[in-house]
């Protein structure tokens, strides 16, 4: 589905950003990339929508280098969820702006009226608010819904739960599972690691340009080397069980020492206790 | 100390208060953590603190704020200004200078710091976030971790007694909010500054504030120690805020009857106490 | 990189100049080059203007600019061409000729324009906006707030251009054809995006202004300033150099 080869890209020829990434992501598949800012993951973002294209090495998307496709042909496989949704946002209603997608992409019609509408009343929002009166999480909500409403394939999201607060952070973070479990590949770049726990089931963890990991999300995220190269912070309930296991060896090979969520780690503590 | 009485506010082009009846003391060097859901205030209530409500933003104001002695309504916003510094939420937009160093001194020659004084302020609030090697740098050249520390450098310069700063950490990745946090804590702790921080991230909040404040529409839910307000994890996600996840898990095994000790608030607490929980 | 108008730091004579000097000497060469038609001496002033920006390493930019200043006076040019009949007959039109003197008057106003805008950007590639703001506040006495309005102006542009582009993008994958077709089409795609740029720019500029408030600016005075800008003997030099181009350029046109 997405295929990196030795791909090298940068902004200014003399700053390269991304040096030798190699990864492939299946169809279906839901990846994280972690890594410090700076560490060339919404580069890599960019890379997969044609935004940027590869200064050496190759970006396939089904098969298809970018190089050779324009970002907006591209948009029809690659919905791509901007951090700030107020550069995606540009329609007076929220109707009109769940509909632009599709005049952009000229597939207006009355399929595309109905898909709307659908998603008009799944969302809950009220088709003739002004988006640029919603509160910041309502518009990621809404840009999200702009892009689920295509139905694209393949779903790149920058960052999609940062300067929301807890609620709306489980909304659009479940919105984006369900696309998942409909068959939608998601990649998305984030700095909360609970989000990435919960979220995941592939972590690829890039540092300096490089891909340093990628792997099941929990062994990537247990990998002490891994946290230590690419100055990652484990989620907690990873962390408090990694501690405990190098603080009591013989936890290491129990429960304890391999839990990864809070039911987990909760169980694993009371059957230790009651083995005592 | 800061106080405020019944304090409750209305933007003029709001249908209702954005905060209401809000009492809170803060005495002098405490590290306070704001949070609470989208809209339930918190922005607002700094903005009371640093004197942007009700100068800038014209509304309806209750109550009272009182700031080291000042009344905010009385004094002119810049009497105000010397007392209290502002870190904004777009640090994009705070900047008026190319220049690092000409960026920490803007405030300094605006309030008419004395010449002599200049060159030490800048140089220690340059040390204080840790970047006197980016002195001479073009701001627009800095990662979003480096600019957020020399904008709270250029306040620092100044020297006020309180420092407010809303949402800091918001565009930073895990290892640089930490970072900023520490830097925040050593500054306030060696010269006795009082420091609000509105911030989403609450396991931040929970390790860094003596005094973690819950809002919720509008209001005050909870102000107290960051370990007493942590006991409230079912009350606190009804109202949109997540504990930290050690913290739930301690609560989960306290309802199991497996731990009776206070609510932990992050990874080293949960570890001290599991290692006699199982031991 | 560096954005369209912003300051590139270095130390060459030009980035140590008094801000107010460099400011002068801009707007007397300018001055000079719309008081002479004399296409030897533009040339002249066109060569000069591009050693300057050699001087100070901002070649690059400088062609950049030079570019975008050449496009926009071929349209004036192309105007003039077929407006002005003047010398030997090259091409009849219905309503005229384009001769020898119209195409001559119309490479006089391309190398006019390129020549009179390069030192005038290059001023601000080579000065910090908050030089400029505290010298002509120190050295001209032009209040603090008006000042202070003209350079962060100047100072948000690139902040502005970057949105732009970024909401460019964010449309162009979304399907929009940023990617493909002419300018025409590019422009006709951008007119529904000044709305999203608008509501930014409004809010960024609302932030700014009260960040700049609670930070003492309706305390600033002429003396607030840290830094002085005294005149140097370059800078005296500077200015004398182009007032003297100014008087050469009238001379000329007035012998010739």
């Amino acid at each position: 589905m997405i295929q990196f080869k030795d791909v090298h890209a940068s902004y200014d020829e003399a700053l390269p950003i991304l040096k030798g990434v190699s990864f492939t992501v299946e169809r279906g598949e839901f990846v994280a990339f972690v890594g410090t800012n700076g560490a060339g993951k919404s580069t890599t973002m960019r890379l997969v929508n044609g935004l940027l294209k590869p200064d050496a090495g190759e970006v396939l998307i089904d098969g298809m280098s970018t190089t050779e496709l324009k970002t907006s042909q591209l948009a029809r496989t690659v919905g791509f969820l901007f951090q700030n949704p107020d550069r995606q946002i540009c329609c007076n209603t929220v109707r009109e702006e769940l509909l632009f997608g599709f005049k952009a992409l000229g597939l207006a019609g009355p399929e595309a009226d109905a898909r709307v509408d659908a998603l008009i009343s799944e969302f809950g929002f009220d088709p003739d608010e002004d988006p640029f009166l919603m509160n910041r999480g309502a518009r990621q909500l809404l840009a999200l819904a702009s892009i689920v409403v295509l139905a694209p394939p393949v779903v790149v999201l920058d960052e999609p739960t940062t300067g929301l607060d807890y609620r709306e952070c489980v909304k659009v973070m479940d919105i984006v599972r369900q696309l998942h479990e409909g068959g939608t590949t998601v990649i998305m770049v984030c700095h909360d690691m609970e989000v990435v726990a919960d979220y995941a089931s592939r972590c690829i963890v890039m540092s300096d340009g490089q891909v340093v990991d990628d792997g099941p999300t929990f062994e990537v995220l247990r990998n002490s080397d891994t946290l230590e190269r690419a100055s990652l912070v484990p989620p907690q309930i990873v962390a408090v069980s990694m501690e405990l296991a190098c603080a009591v060896p013989r936890l290491a090979s129990r429960p304890v020492g391999c839990a990864n969520t809070v039911e987990e780690m909760a169980a694993a503590i009371v059957d230790e206790r009651s083995a005592q | 100390m800061i106080e405020l009485n019944n304090f409750t506010f209305q933007y003029r082009e709001g249908v209702s208060p954005v905060v209401s009846d809000i009492s809170l003391t803060i005495p002098d060097g405490v590290f306070v953590g704001i949070t609470g859901a989208a809209g339930s205030g918190k922005s607002t209530l700094t903005y009371a603190l640093n004197g942007i409500v009700p100068h800038c933003y014209p509304g309806d104001f209750y109550g009272s704020v009182v700031v080291e002695g000042l009344d905010t309504c009385e004094v002119v916003l810049t009497d105000l200004s010397r007392l209290v510094g502002s870190v904004c939420q777009d640090v994009d937009s705070q900047f008026v200078c190319e220049l690092v160093e000409d960026e920490v001194l803007y405030g300094l020659e605006n309030f008419g710091v004395p010449r002599d004084q200049m060159e030490r302020r800048v140089a220690q609030a340059l040390a204080d976030m840790g970047i006197t090697e980016l002195r001479d740098r073009v701001i627009s050249s800095l990662s979003g971790g480096q600019k957020q520390k020399v904008a709270i450098a250029s306040i620092l310069a100044m020297q006020p007694r309180v420092l407010v700063l809303d949402e800091p950490t918001a565009e930073l990745d895990p290892a640089s909010s930490t970072n900023v946090f520490e830097l925040l804590a050593a500054y306030a702790r060696e010269h006795g500054t009082t420091v609000v921080v509105v911030e989403q991230k609450i396991a931040l909040l929970s390790q860094f504030a003596d005094l973690l404040v819950i809002m919720d529409e509008g209001r005050i839910r909870f102000a107290d120690a960051p370990a007493v307000v942590l006991e409230h994890a079912d009350e606190l996600k009804r109202i949109g805020v997540n504990c930290p996840r050690s913290t739930t898990l301690m609560n989960r095994l306290r309802a199991a009857g497996a731990y009776s000790g206070p609510a932990v608030r992050n990874v080293q607490e949960a570890c001290e106490v599991l290692k006699e929980v199982i031991a | 990189m560096s954005a369209f108008l912003e300051y590139v730091p270095g130390a060459s004579p030009l980035h140590r100049m008094n801000p107010v000097a460099k400011l002068g000497a801009a707007a007397l060469f300018a001055i000079a080059c719309f008081c002479s038609s004399n296409l030897v001496f533009l040339a002249v002033l066109l060569v000069a203007a591009f050693t300057l920006a050699a001087s100070c390493g901002m070649v690059r930019q400088t062609l950049g600019l030079a570019k975008a200043v050449f496009a926009f006076s071929l349209i004036l040019a192309l105007v003039q061409v077929l407006t002005t009949p003047s010398g030997a007959v090259l091409v009849v039109l219905p309503w005229g000729y384009i001769g020898t003197g119209g195409l001559l008057a119309a490479l006089t106003t391309v190398v006019r324009l390129v020549a009179a805008a390069i030192p005038l950007f290059l001023v601000f590639y080579v000065t910090k906006m908050n030089d400029i703001t505290n010298a002509v506040v120190k050295v001209l006495h032009v209040p603090y707030k008006y000042a202070f309005t003209f350079t962060s102006t100047i100072h948000f542009i690139p902040v502005f251009m970057n949105d732009m582009a970024g909401i460019m993008e964010a449309q162009t994958a979304r399907g929009v054809e940023f990617d493909a077709g002419g300018i025409v089409k590019k422009v006709r795609l951008m007119v529904p995006l000044c709305v999203p740029l608008l509501v930014s720019s409004v809010r960024k500029t609302n932030s700014a202004a009260i960040a700049a408030e609670v930070r003492g600016f309706n305390l600033r005075t002429p003396t607030s300033g840290y830094k002085e800008y005294p005149f140097t003997p370059l800078d005296i030099i500077a200015l004398l150099g182009t007032a003297l181009l100014v008087a050469l350029a009238i001379t000329l046109s007035m012998v010739l």
